[in-house]
This record gives C-alpha cells, sequence and structure tokens, in this order.
C-alpha cells in the first residue's frame, strides 16, 4: 500500500510539475495559463513518470545508480502484492488478480449495453452515455485480452516451465506490471473527462473532434503499449538464455512457444499503435494536422497505422489460449501432442503471416480497390496455420485417454468457439461479402468468437489448470464444470444470434436500431445476462477454494512438465537445483517414457 | 480400417450431406433488392457449403473423442505414444492449403471480379454527403438537392453511381437490402456502383434504407435515409413532381415532397414518440 501512495503522492506533483512547465512557459509567449487538452496531456505524461518513480524505478535503479543507500523492499505474505517486487510470481499474480478485475468491469459495462438494446428506442442511458460505456467496454477487453494470459501465466508458469528462476530481467518485469495501474487510472480519468464516442479502435477524425475523454483513452492505450513491449522483450529474452540445461528449442512445451510467438508481435508492432495515439494526441491538444483532411492531413493514415499493430494484437489475444488448449489437452489426453513440431510452425506461420493482414480491416474504407486483393489472399492463408493448430488437437485427443476435469473442458471450449470464430472470419476476408458485414453485428459475433471464445475461454482454462499450482489449494471440481457449462452455454447463446443479426441489417456501434431487429437483440439480451450471471459462480469458487479448498501436492494432475516437479505454490527461485531436461515435454505413453526432467537433489549440509 | 476411424468418417460424411442440403437452400438472407446483392448472396452461399466440411471434421472428431475416448477423471493410464504421423500432418496441410487457395479464387477473386464487371454505363449519379447525423444527397443530373434528406429514390434496373463525401468526419453509406456499403470520407470522394434490380420501399422493407455503419458521434444510429426502389415510369414521375415541388433549386426535406407519414423516424419508435436523444440539428429533423 505505501508503494501505491508513494507512486500516487510522486504522480500528482509530477502531474502538477507539468502543468505549471506547459502553463509557465505559455504564459512567458503570451497564452493563457490552462488550455485544457494540453494541459492535461503534459501533466498525464508527468504523471506516468512521476508514478513509476514513486512505485520502483527511484528505489531500484537510481539510487544504485548513484550510489545512495539502497532501501528495497523486503515485505512478505500478502503485503508484498501491492509492492514492486520482482519475483515473477508475484509479477504474475499482480497481473492476473488487475486484469481478472478489470474483465468483470468491462463485463459489467457489457451488461448496461445489453441492457439498453433489449429493445427497440431509448430506454436507459442516452445516446453520448451508451457510446462511452460501448467504448470503455472495448478498451478494457482489448487490454485483457492483450495483456492478461501473457501478464499472469507468461510470467508465473513460463519461467518455471523451462526450468528457470525467474524471468531475464526481474527488476524490467516489475516494472512492466506498474505500468498497468496508470492504464486504469486514466480510463477512470476519461469517464470524468466526459467519456469518448470512438469505441476502442479510435477512427481519425473523428477521435479528433470528440469530448476530452479520448486524450484519456489515447494516455491509456499508449501506457499499456510501454508495458507490452518491456514484458516482450523480458519474455523473449528469457526463453531464448534462461532455458535449463537439456531444454532445447524441440522440447519446449507448447504453452511457451504460444508466448514466445505472442511476445514477438508485441515487440514488432506495439509502436505502432503508440504512435496512432501519439499522433491522435498531438492533432487534439497541440495543433498537429496528421489526420485533418482539410489541411492536408490523412483519415485513412490513421486506420493504416493502427491496424499495423491492432491486427497482429488480436493474435496476441488468441495464441496464449491456443497454446494453453493444446498444452491441458495432451496432459488430460496423457498422449504426446500430436504433430508438436507442426502446431509449432503453424503457430510461427500466424506471426508471420498476421504482420500482412491489417488492411482487410478496411475493405470498405475507400482504400485502393486493386490493393484489397493481396490482402484478401493473405488473409484467406492465415488458416492454413491456424489449421494446423486444430490437426495437433484432434490428432491429440484420437485415441487418448480423457479426462474430463474443468480445464480440459475449457481447452475443448477454446477449440468449438475458435472453428466458429475461424471460419466466420473467412467470410470477413472474402471482399464482396466483407462489402455486406462490414462493421456490423457479424464482425461482432466473429471476434468475440476468436478473442472471447478462443482467448478468454484459454484464459478460464489455464486459471482452472494452475489453480493447484499458484495457491497450493485445489478448486471444486463440480463448481468448476457447472461454471463450464454455464459459460460454454451462455456464450454460445449470447454470440450465435448476432450473425443473424448482421447479416439482416444491424450495424455495430449502435444505442438503437429498427424495430424489426427486436426479438433477437431481446434473446441476445438475456443470453448476455446468463453469461455474465456464470462469473459469480467462478469467484466463489476460486476465493472459498484459495482460502479452504482441500491443499494438494506438487502435481494433482499427473502432468509432465517442469512446473508440475516443484512444491504448490514453488518456493522464491522455483527448484531447489537447476532441473536437467532429458526428454520431451509430452512424452505419455510406452514402457520407455522416462521423465521429463531431473532436478537434483541439494546437497543436505543444512 | 480401424473402427474408431470408419465410424468418424461415416458421421462425417452424413453430417456434411446434411449439412449441405440444408444450408445450400435454406432461406437465410433479408430480401436482395440489387443485382449486387444477388452476387453477394450466391459467395456467401458458397463459403458456408465450403465450411460444411470442415466444421463438420471438427466436430465429429472432437464429439467422437469426447464419448468414446473418455476415461473416469482419477484414472491414471497412459494413452497410446503416438507422436504424430507424416502422412496425416502433411495430408491435412496440403488440403487446408488446397482449400484456402480454393477460397481465394473462387468465391474470392471470381466475386471481386463479377462485382466489378457489373454494367457501369450511363448511371444515374447521386452525390450522397454524409454529415453529423444526417445525409445530403443531390442528383446533378437533374438539378436536385436535398439537405438533411430522409429519403432517396432509385430506378430499378439502372446502374446507381453514388459519389459519396462527407463534410465532417468518416460516415459509411450502407444500404441491407444491396449488400454494399462504402465509407464517407472528409476530403475525398468514394463512389459506389449498385444496380437495384427489385421495386420497394423502406416503408415495407426495413433493409431497405441507407444506414450510416461507421461511427460517427452519439447520432450515429439515427443516421438513415429510406430507400425507395421505383419502376422507370414511377421514377420519371417523382423526378418531374420533385423539379416542381423544389421550384428551381429551393432546397426541402424530401419527406415533405413525398408526404404521408413516411419517416423512418416515426417506424423505429413505434410511435411512441420515446427517440433517441440527440443533439442540435439532428432533433429538428424529427420534429419535422
Amino acid at each position: 500500500m505505501k508503494t501505491i501512495g508513494k507512486g500516487l503522492l510522486w504522480g500528482t506533483i509530477a502531474f502538477l510539475l507539468g502543468v505549471l512547465l506547459l502553463g509557465g512557459v505559455r504564459l512567458l509567449f503570451g497564452r493563457v495559463f490552462w488550455e485544457e487538452e494540453a494541459s492535461l496531456m503534459v501533466g498525464s505524461l508527468g504523471f506516468i513518470i512521476g508514478w513509476l518513480l514513486g512505485v520502483g524505478v527511484w528505489d531500484y535503479w537510481a539510487r544504485e545508480w548513484l550510489n545512495l543507500p539502497l532501501r528495497q523492499n523486503k515485505s512478505s505474505g500478502l503485503a508484498r502484492y501491492f509492492t514492486f517486487n520482482t519475483d515473477h510470481k508475484v509479477v504474475g499474480i499482480q497481473y492476473l488478480v488487475t486484469f481478472l478485475g478489470l474483465f468483470l468491469l468491462a463485463g459489467l459495462l457489457a451488461m448496461i449495453l445489453r441492457l439498453e438494446l433489449m429493445q427497440s428506442g431509448r430506454d436507459y442511458v442516452d445516446s453520448a452515455t451508451y457510446n462511452n460505456v460501448m467504448s470503455l467496454h472495448g478498451t478494457i477487453m482489448v487490454f485483457v485480452g492483450v495483456a492478461a494470459t501473457v501478464g499472469a501465466f507468461g510470467n508465473y508458469i513460463l519461467p518455471i516451465m523451462i526450468g528457470a528462476e525467474d524471468m531475464a530481467f526481474p527488476r524490467l518485469n516489475a516494472l512492466s506490471f506498474w505500468f498497468v495501474p496508470p492504464v486504469a487510472l486514466f480510463l477512470i480519468a476519461s469517464v470524468f473527462a466526459e467519456g469518448y464516442d470512438t469505441g476502442w479502435t479510435g477512427y481519425a477524425p473523428l477521435s479528433t473532434e470528440t469530448r476530452t475523454g479520448e486524450l484519456f483513452y489515447n494516455l491509456s492505450f499508449f501506457t499499456l503499449g510501454f508495458s507490452s513491449i518491456l514484458g516482450a522483450i523480458n519474455m523473449l529474452t528469457t526463453v531464448i538464455v534462461l532455458r535449463a540445461p537439456g531444454m532445447s528449442w524441440g522440447r519446449l512445451p507448447i504453452f511457451v512457444w504460444a508466448v514466445f510467438g505472442t511476445s514477438i508481435l508485441s515487440l514488432l508492432f506495439t509502436q505502432f499503435v503508440a504512435l496512432a495515439m501519439i499522433m491522435n494526441m498531438l492533432d487534439r491538444a497541440a495543433g498537429f494536422v496528421f489526420f485533418d483532411a482539410a489541411q492536408g492531413g490523412s483519415p485513412l493514415l490513421y486506420q493504416n497505422v493502427f491496424w499495423f499493430y491492432s491486427h497482429p494484437a488480436v493474435y496476441v489475444m488468441i495464441l496464449p489460449g491456443l497454446g494453453i488448449a493444446l498444452e491441458i489437452i495432451a496432459h488430460f489426453s496423457r498422449k504426446p501432442l500430436f504433430a508438436y513440431r507442426w502446431a509449432v510452425a503453424g503457430m510461427m506461420g500466424v506471426v508471420a503471416l498476421s504482420a500482412v493482414v491489417w488492411a482487410h480491416h478496411m475493405f470498405t474504407s475507400g482504400m485502393n480497390g486493386p490493393l484489397r486483393i493481396p490482402f484478401m489472399i493473405t488473409t484467406e492463408l492465415i488458416s492454413v496455420p491456424t489449421g494446423l493448430v486444430f490437426l495437433s488437437a484432434l490428432g491429440t485427443m484420437w485415441e487418448g485417454r480423457l479426462r474430463l476435469k474443468t480445464p480440459m473442458l475449457f481447452a475443448l471450449g477454446v477449440i468449438f468457439n475458435f472453428l466458429i470464430g475461424g471460419i466466420t472470419g473467412i467470410f470477413l476476408s472474402d471482399v464482396p461479402v466483407d462489402m455486406q458485414l462490414h462493421d456490423t453485428f457479424f464482425v461482432v459475433g466473429h471476434f468475440h468468437y476468436t478473442i472471447v471464445g478462443g482467448g478468454i475461454f484459454g484464459l478460464f482454462a489455464a486459471i482452472y489448470y494452475w489453480f493447484p499450482k499458484m495457491t497450493g489449494r485445489m478448486y471444486s471440481e463440480r463448481q468448476g464444470q457447472v461454471q463450464f457449462w454455464w459459460m460454454l452455454i451462455g456464450f454460445n447463446l449470447t454470440f450465435l444470434p448476432m450473425f443473424w443479426l448482421g447479416m439482416n441489417g444491424m450495424n455495430r456501434r449502435i444505442a438503437d436500431y429498427m424495430p424489426y431487429l427486436e426479438g433477437t437483440n431481446l434473446f441476445v439480451s438475456l443470453s448476455a445476462f446468463f453469461l455474465g450471471a456464470g462469473f459469480l459462480l467462478f469467484l466463489y469458487n476460486m476465493v472459498y477454494s484459495m482460502v479452504s479448498g482441500p491443499e494438494v501436492g506438487p502435481n494433482p494432475w499427473g502432468a509432465r512438465t517442469l512446473e508440475w516437479q516443484t512444491t504448490s505454490p514453488p518456493p522464491l527461485l522455483n527448484f531447489p537445483e537447476e532441473p536437467v531436461v532429458v526428454s520431451h515435454p509430452y512424452a505419455y505413453g510406452g514402457v520407455q517414457a522416462k521423465e521429463h526432467a531431473v532436478i537434483p537433489v541439494p546437497a543436505a549440509s543444512d | 480400417m480401424n473402427r474408431n476411424l470408419a465410424t468418424v468418417l461415416i458421421i462425417w460424411l452424413l453430417l456434411s450431406v446434411a449439412g449441405i442440403v440444408w444450408l445450400g437452400s435454406a432461406a437465410i438472407f433479408p430480401p436482395s433488392a440489387a443485382s449486387e446483392a444477388a452476387l453477394i448472396d450466391d459467395a456467401f452461399r458458397l463459403l458456408l457449403i465450403l465450411a460444411v466440411p470442415v466444421a463438420a471434421l471438427v466436430l465429429t472428431v472432437l464429439g467422437y473423442s469426447l464419448l468414446r475416448f473418455r476415461v473416469a477423471e482419477d484414472d491414471d493410464e497412459d494413452g497410446p505414444p503416438i507422436h504424430g504421423s507424416r502422412p496425416v500432418a502433411m495430408g491435412w496441410f496440403v488440403i487446408t492449403t488446397a482449400l484456402a487457395v480454393f477460397v481465394v479464387f473462387n468465391p474470392g477473386l471470381k466475386g471481386l471480379n463479377e462485382l466489378e464487371a457489373v454494367e457501369r454505363a450511363d448511371p444515374l449519379v447521386i452525390q450522397v454527403e454524409g454529415e453529423q447525423w444526417h445525409w445530403n444527397v443531390t442528383y446533378p443530373q437533374h438539378d436536385l438537392s436535398y439537405e438533411r434528406a430522409l429519403q432517396i429514390a432509385l430506378p430499378v434496373d439502372q446502374t446507381v453511381k453514388f459519389e459519396i463525401s462527407s463534410a465532417d468526419v468518416i460516415h459509411s453509406l450502407w444500404i441491407p437490402a444491396f449488400r454494399m456499403k462504402m465509407d464517407a470520407l472528409p476530403g475525398e470522394m468514394t463512389t459506389l456502383y449498385v444496380t437495384p434490380d427489385e421495386p420497394g420501399s423502406f416503408e415495407t422493407e426495413p433493409t431497405l434504407r441507407v444506414q450510416c455503419a461507421e461511427l460517427c458521434g452519439t447520432g450515429h444510429p439515427r443516421m438513415q435515409m429510406g430507400v425507395r426502389v421505383l419502376e422507370g415510369a414511377a421514377f420519371e414521375e417523382w423526378l418531374a413532381a420533385a423539379k416542381e415541388a423544389t421550384g428551381g433549386g429551393m432546397q426541402m426535406d424530401m419527406d415533405m415532397d413525398m408526404g404521408g407519414e413516411t419517416d423512418m423516424e416515426m417506424d423505429m419508435n413505434g410511435g411512441d414518440g420515446n427517440g433517441m436523444e440527440m443533439d442540435g440539428d439532428a432533433s429538428m429533423e424529427m420534429d419535422q
């Protein structure tokens, strides 16, 4: 708590300094002191710097560099989760809890949207409020999609899976988490600055004209970008240099490969969205005209730069979910991961192709017509590497010995939902069909099937799968299974009818629609409420089991990967001694199956 | 052949055939009112038919495995040590690639080509300008111009060229019954060709409307115009009446010209006056 207080204090001071500095210079040149957006922008950038110095940069880097006496925190127990802590397991929990909180918040916002859309006509909220709620729902959920799984399990589990003591850069790791609170603060600030209209995509020039909340959306996305890039550098370095002896690339668990691919995308592409956000802020607050057609700017420029990142970003949201699904399917089928190398190649193929599909978001934007052809082709080809992941999942289950526990159910849910998400993607990638479907509820259905059906179901699979590892206790299996079926049914009832709505003339991001669409919308809304209510059961299960679930040993699933060969939860440096990997993580079955890794017992000197 | 494989194969074939028969003819589209719409529906239908065996395969293997290979939750025996199969992986890769390439050509390139090849000579030009939150419509060949138009009239079986622009932010002109949309950009003109092929009116068919499809602010959902597709003679009559009514360039709202209870807002509210809150100019439009 002291850390947060100090961060807020230093941040506020830096905010005021920023405002004063800008105001002072403005006064010098004969302008008024306060210019709302410019002052807020400079102040907020100051806040980020002050906050980071306050929470740990000063204590962890500056003092050491300047040879001042060190003051690093030694807290333990629950308190350490509120400090700048370099233990990757603490950082993982920090990410998980923070983003689960944000996920539930954005889910509540979705309930408001569906409440308004229950009937045609304006019923509960005015359009400005609706747009604001819709924009926040989208923005927060995208942030959750980008950061939750990698942040939580990339941090907590990945280093243990490869036999490392921690991440390659533990302090940088803590820093990438502490970028997150300002992200949330800016989103809250956007509400107090009248909100914003633009959805999570922030298209210019609406974004340069809408309410001041837009500025905070820009700041928020920009700040999250820092966190993603730093996190990606750390993940890549960790996987490249910290693998235990014997952990060759060909023996990496598939989840590690998924995070590796995700991190390549985050590292290479996040800068583009930061650029889009900076340009938009400068248009708003500083009188630049990047996107103002009347002054030589280009609205399409924004879309291009934005989607340079934001298409790869959807794979940032999905790949970890696919990785988790394959990981769990192998362990719960008790069979080697089928066509492991093909699956890895598939993931890397997705990573490569995702760089060259961005303009499929712009087929009806007025972009150069023939240029749509290459993007249609690359987009349709991306189904090939994705298909290899399906091959691996199905091949692994085939003739396996399936134990349908909650994590396995969620993993199979990923496969089922992502099948629908992937196939509907082909419809959207076809230029003529997209002329009808673009910007309709068909698209809303499609991306919820991929990002929620794939990514978020994957997140839940991961939470259940690694819950005993992280807490040392077991969740309630019965409640877990009930929650799975509840979520699967609620999810499909909510999003399947959206395809019909889109085909029949319901465009996205609207607070109101024509009466002929009312019946289906009512059904969707009721399903959405049902879906939303199911998360209460999840919360109850997690909280109750964390406190009084039955205690478990190191390996309740009998899985082979390294995180199950240490205590639950693992000790500070994960293993008593550095493990030596001697065989493939998925070498189930057959008499010749050896252990995946040997962990030397430390000399019993003390 | 092993029994599991044979069973899956049979279920898959049955499911695929049933799915193709059903989806190959099921009425899944809203009314179609333009020749482009027929092309686009055909492309959609083809994709749907191609998707059936793919989805059926995954679902069959998934479902069969769930039922057939399930063991007790506390079972701890391993499955067979099958790490993969080169022919299966290679075959999967080749077939999915072939399918993707096929889709690129048909309906992809073929459909796009057909869409471009639709007759475009001597179009009726209609300039549509999006403005928060209404459309301004001009028929330059007929000296007709409407600000805040609530309807447009189009002749059947004649190509229409929409010249689309925006006065402020990005909008998008979408007519669901035509299956076509194109964004309206500030500072640039975009075009959309469409040939209505079925007379009709938004009063009976709500997909016959221009709907803004790009988020443009608070009035976005209500940024609509009704579309009337008229037979040749009826369209000429309408033109003559419209010219008469505007009396040489005076601009009036089309709903006033057309008279009657025709504006979409009424339909949308169900007549209870519980309309959307809109600011400034847009609410005036509702009051008219």
